[in-house]
């Protein structure tokens, strides 16, 4: 059974209609990479899944129980999305790491606050080193975000995001704002995260890594799928004609 | 020389005044400020409206018209002062005046402060499943904090001056004690020079606050 079921998720915002008929799952371990144009409506599935937007119609379901149901508004108090969203990880394209924290505290802090009378301590900062050490960081464990490089920022914005050990991991456009030697440093870490059958969702325009480290791909134009399927299929030979537009646009770029 | 100690006594007790009242109207503002912040960017618009108004009232008029409304002008309306007797009913008038006025730019200063925080530090804070109060009071706070350290500085420099004001309702402050010796204070009639000598105190105080603030700005250049 597939891990997260998305259903006819439609995002309005006032009279725009941003995101119509999304549906999709995606399995255990498996990752998902959502590529289209600017504007097609794939960031905001992504916020619409971290709920810091909120549906206006449609299902979200995790591990076949339903967390999301825009049919429901009773169950959307902030205390409910605040433990439901916890299901999902965000990676930002800004990294958005906290700048008074240093690198393991950006990673530990929300650990920390949970462990209300400090029994964990220590445990949750070694596991906050794990992490970092994982993302090839642990020298820099003590420096602040603005003493780092993009590439560093990112990297601990993922091991953050990893440390709440979230079902699902999602990546909006991790790379875009990194110049593009730091890139390939970013994309090793999540191609490595692929490797141990992390389950991912990633916003991307890099279209070599998308197929080759997604499982599957979904192209999104004007606020709808166009077209979904296993990776090397959609990205080499797609089938709907708007996909191979898309797609023969960014060969030429 | 003996007058010179005697007028610096009299300086002094002054000065003391000024001090109470600079540093109650500091602990008054620094947090009602932020209450009032809260209400302007409350998203009930009602409340915020309402906010909003209040603050374009209180800094829209002279403190000074302030001070003399709330100390002359509940006792001319009903015929009863409702201000204890005597410098103890002045302090307090100054005080709460002097508390509303300032909290209400503080609350300004600080709408900047928060509003300049990126909306993403929020939203990191949100996937991580913080909880609001917990991204305003370890995340939001300090970034506001270090950006509002400058034109608090100015603020705060400006009330240790702006206490002055208080002498309108005869409260009995460093300026007061000073314009005394231009009648008749401790003995001495028709001194002038003790009310310029005043400026001495501001400036050596303002200059201490000047340093003050500016060790906290250097404290929080840690991170950016």
């Amino acid at each position: 059974m597939a891990l997260l079921e998305v259903s006819h998720i439609e995002k309005h915002f006032g009279q725009t209609k941003v995101l119509s008929d999304i549906s999709f799952s995606l399995d255990q371990g498996q990752s998902l990479a959502i590529i289209g144009s600017s504007g097609s409506g794939k960031t905001t599935l992504l916020r619409c899944l971290n709920f810091l937007e909120t549906p206006t119609s449609g299902t979200i379901s995790v591990g076949g129980a339903v967390i999301f149901d825009a049919a429901q508004p009773a169950a959307q108090r902030e205390e409910e999305l605040r433990q439901k969203r916890l299901h999902f990880g965000l990676v930002f394209q800004s990294f958005n790491l906290f700048p008074q924290y240093t690198a393991l505290q950006n990673v530990t802090l929300a650990l920390h606050l949970r462990d209300e009378k400090g029994a964990r301590r220590e445990e949750i900062d070694r596991a906050g080193m794990e992490l970092l050490e994982k993302m090839g960081l642990a020298d820099r464990a003590a420096h602040y975000p603005h003493q780092l490089s993009g590439g560093q920022q990112q990297r601990v914005a993922i091991a953050r995001a990893l440390a709440l050990k979230p079902d699902v991991l999602c990546f909006d456009e991790p790379t875009s704002a990194l110049d593009p030697e730091l890139t390939g440093e970013v994309l090793k870490v999540i191609r490595a995260l692929g490797q141990q059958h992390t389950t991912m969702i990633i916003v991307t325009h890099e279209m070599a890594f998308a197929r080759d480290v997604a499982d599957q791909v979904i192209f999104m134009d004007g606020g709808v799928i166009v077209e979904q399927g296993p990776a090397r299929e959609v990205i080499e030979a797609p089938r709907e004609e708007r996909t191979r537009q898309f797609l023969a646009h960014y060969a030429e770029t | 020389m003996e007058m010179f100690l005697t007028v610096l006594g009299a300086l002094n007790v002054g000065f003391v005044q000024t001090l109470k009242l600079f540093v109650t109207t500091l602990l008054g503002a620094l947090p009602l400020g932020l209450v009032i912040s809260f209400g302007s960017m409350s998203s009930f618009k009602p409340l915020r409206c309402l906010t909003r108004f209040f603050v374009w009232v209180i800094r829209g008029t002279p403190l000074m018209l302030q001070l003399i409304v709330i100390y002359y002008g509940p006792g001319t309306i009903t015929g009863r002062s409702p201000w204890p007797a005597g410098e103890a009913g002045r302090f307090l008038a100054a005080a709460i005046m002097f508390i509303i006025n300032y909290s209400c730019y503080f609350s300004e200063i600080y709408r900047g402060g928060i509003q300049s925080v990126p909306v993403g530090q929020q939203e990191a804070g949100l996937v991580l499943g913080l909880t609001r109060r917990q991204i305003f009071f370890k995340v939001t706070l300090l970034q506001m904090v270090k950006r509002i350290v400058p034109p608090m500085s100015n603020e705060i420099i400006t009330l240790v001056k702006d206490t002055s004001l208080a002498r309108i309702i005869s409260f009995q402050e460093v300026i007061w004690a000073g314009q005394a010796f231009m009648k008749t204070s401790h003995g001495y009639s028709g001194l002038v020079w003790p009310l310029f000598f005043t400026g001495i105190y501001y400036l050596i105080f303002s200059g201490l606050m000047t340093l003050l603030l500016g060790a906290l700005e250097k404290k929080l250049d840690y991170f950016r």
